[in-house]
């Protein structure tokens, strides 16, 4: 599942290949309900994916759609129903601790670390519950506390700083571990905009320089974008795309393109629709622009028919989908197909 | 952790060593002596109320029963001392455990390389030495107040009341891994901490049965120990035996729990939820 020709469905996925050798992480039909009868609810369902040795994994989803279940249930905090989860080999429901050995996560909504100690004391402690003689990576604390701009706080007790520094001392507290397969659920969470482009560009320097593998869950899709090798989009508690980002956005070789006149009236959009998959019209005034899905085929086919009902165009585009728009129209889709 | 390879880190060749028992021993420790050097109101805090219960107890007592409470003013003292242990140390595991669940923190402890009970088991040392701290403050304070002398026989002391409230710590376990299932109800379980005080006076009541519940064998050979000057060594064999085993059976049963409540949570998946 390390490279796809196209997005996967979660019948695909149910089929996938036998996960690659260096797989660090092999989750195979996860599946989770929570309470019974008419009150259940399924959270996670035959989830399976797998991550290699040293990539970037993005989790996607809309709300409610079991990314953090999943993670929890990797993480052993949750345990499922079904399913098996694989950590460098070893089986986390099995063996958790020496699964877990070379694992720390960040989770959503958590401290993750004592607001009561420093920030430099948090990273010493946690290197040491997570199995490293913090006096052996004392420089790689420094290297990380400039990084991630908290050099200058580095003796503050964490409950003083801004809740930006906070969710940084959080991170800083996984990778001060010898951890190389890391769990981070919304790491850039409640950040302005710049310390986000900074966290996310100081994410993928240290994720490269120490090869970690990495579980990254996000809305937003530019960190998405921006850090991940590949994303695993999930709804309704099934996996419904689990491929690289480059292909996600190239699709199926299906483009939008989107033309616009004041000669297209009702009539001539009901065609236009009965031949096309329209994605979008809007009006100003007397203009009106229509974006549909199609290849370069049904493009000149368009401009045929915009031809013979001797229709003057004003502009003709392409609009190139962003990481969002796939991810809304595999959501929808998904919603579509149950 | 000790004997695993250590490893070149890709940047820095820096070389990261496993950290040993001793490490994860000195990290809790020196996290807990932080906490309380840098926080000491949450200690003084408690020294006063404790201190302030025992004046209305002293006090009270005099003014109501006289010379009575003056002839049992040291057995008096000497429970008292090992109640202020006794709470001491159950809150603070079972409210520490219902902190880390809200803070995020116990998951990282149950992932950690080294398994989640040599962790807890340390965390109860440092709180059992933070009490033990905080207790002897309040004693000496007891001491003077009351114009009492008592024996204190450090090593012994140290043995026989560290044995009694290593069941405690058991019950602590115990609560918060209910609380780690059930949530808000710490105020409830703190409650029980009332109960000790039966725990504590059950050698009064001369039932043989009662020397195996939690502090009851522990508070006998505490009292003959400060009031008579008993020492570890002159106790009878089967005494100390079953001191230990009390400490022992309790501290497995309430993690036993404690296991058992945060599997539940895990089935649940109410981990963390808080």
């Amino acid at each position: 599942m390390e490279t796809q020709e196209r997005p996967q469905t979660s019948a695909d996925a149910a089929a996938t290949d036998d996960p690659p050798d260096d797989a660090a992480l092999v989750v195979e039909g996860l599946s989770k309900r929570f309470a019974s009868g008419e009150a259940a609810v399924t959270a996670v369902d035959d989830v399976s994916f797998s991550v290699g040795r040293g990539s970037v994994v993005g989790l996607l989803g809309p709300n409610g759609a079991g990314k953090t279940t999943t993670i929890k249930a990797i993480l052993g905090m949750v345990l499922p129903d079904a399913g098996s989860v694989l950590i460098d080999g070893i089986d986390v429901y099995e063996q958790p601790s020496a699964a877990y050995a070379n694992v720390d996560a960040m989770l959503e909504g958590a401290r993750n670390d004592y607001w009561r100690l420093t920030v430099r004391e948090n990273l010493r402690y946690f290197a040491t519950i997570g199995g490293v003689d913090p006096d052996s990576v004392a420089d790689r604390h420094e290297r990380l506390l400039d990084q991630l701009d908290l050099a200058e706080k580095a003796d503050e007790a964490v409950r003083d700083l801004s809740r930006g520094m906070k969710q940084k001392v959080s991170l800083a507290s996984v990778l001060a571990t010898d951890a190389d397969v890391v769990f981070l659920d919304e790491p850039t969470l409640g950040l302005d905009v710049e310390s986000s482009l900074t966290l996310r560009r100081e994410l993928r320097r240290i994720v490269d320089e120490r090869a970690l593998t990495v579980v990254l869950c996000s809305h937003d899709m530019d960190v998405i974008e921006a850090v991940c090798d590949r994303v695993v989009i999930m709804n309704d508690g099934r996996v419904i795309a689990d491929d690289t980002v480059e292909h996600l956005l190239s699709g199926d070789g299906t483009q939008r393109f989107a033309v616009a006149s004041s000669d297209i009236d009702d009539a001539l959009l009901a065609r236009i629709r009965d031949g096309f998959e329209v994605t979008a019209v809007t009006t100003d005034g007397e203009r009106t622009r229509v974006e549909v899905a199609t290849d370069s085929e049904g493009f000149y086919a368009l401009t045929d028919l915009l031809r013979s009902t001797d229709v003057a165009l004003d502009s003709v585009n392409t609009a190139q989908p962003d990481l969002e728009d796939v991810f809304l129209g595999l959501t929808d889709e998904g919603e579509g197909r149950r | 952790m000790t004997g695993q390879p250590a490893s070149e880190t890709p940047s820095g060749g820096e070389t990261p060593r496993p950290a040993s028992y001793y490490h994860l021993a000195r990290a809790v420790l020196v996290r807990e002596f932080l906490l309380f050097v840098r926080y000491p109101a949450n200690a003084l805090g408690g020294i006063v109320v404790s201190l302030f219960f025992f004046g209305l107890l002293f006090y009270g007592g005099r003014m109501i029963a006289g010379q009575a409470l003056t002839d049992s003013l040291e057995g008096i003292v000497v429970g008292y001392f090992l109640w202020t242990l006794a709470v001491g140390a159950y809150s603070s595991i079972s409210n520490d455990i219902g902190s880390e669940v809200q803070w995020g923190t116990l998951e990282r402890h149950i992932m950690t390389p080294f398994g989640f009970a040599p962790v807890a088991l340390l965390k109860g040392v440092a709180k059992v030495v933070r009490t033990f701290l905080t207790s002897a403050v309040i004693l000496a304070v007891m001491l003077l107040v009351t114009d009492t002398t008592l024996q204190l026989p450090a090593v012994t002391i140290a043995v026989v009341a560290g044995l009694a409230i290593a069941s405690v710590l058991g019950l602590g376990f115990a609560a918060g891994g209910v609380a780690v299932l059930y949530k808000r109800i710490g105020n409830w379980l703190n409650l029980l901490q009332f109960g000790f005080i039966l725990l504590i006076s059950a050698p009064a009541f001369d039932l043989g049965w009662t020397k195996f519940l939690p502090l009851a064998q522990g508070s006998a050979l505490l009292q003959r120990a400060m009031i008579d000057g008993t020492r570890l060594w002159e106790f009878p064999a089967v005494d100390l035996l079953i001191l230990v085993g009390v400490a022992v059976g309790y501290v497995v049963l309430g993690y036993a729990v404690f296991e058992a409540a945060t599997r539940r949570a895990r089935r649940l998946g109410v981990l963390g939820d808080y």
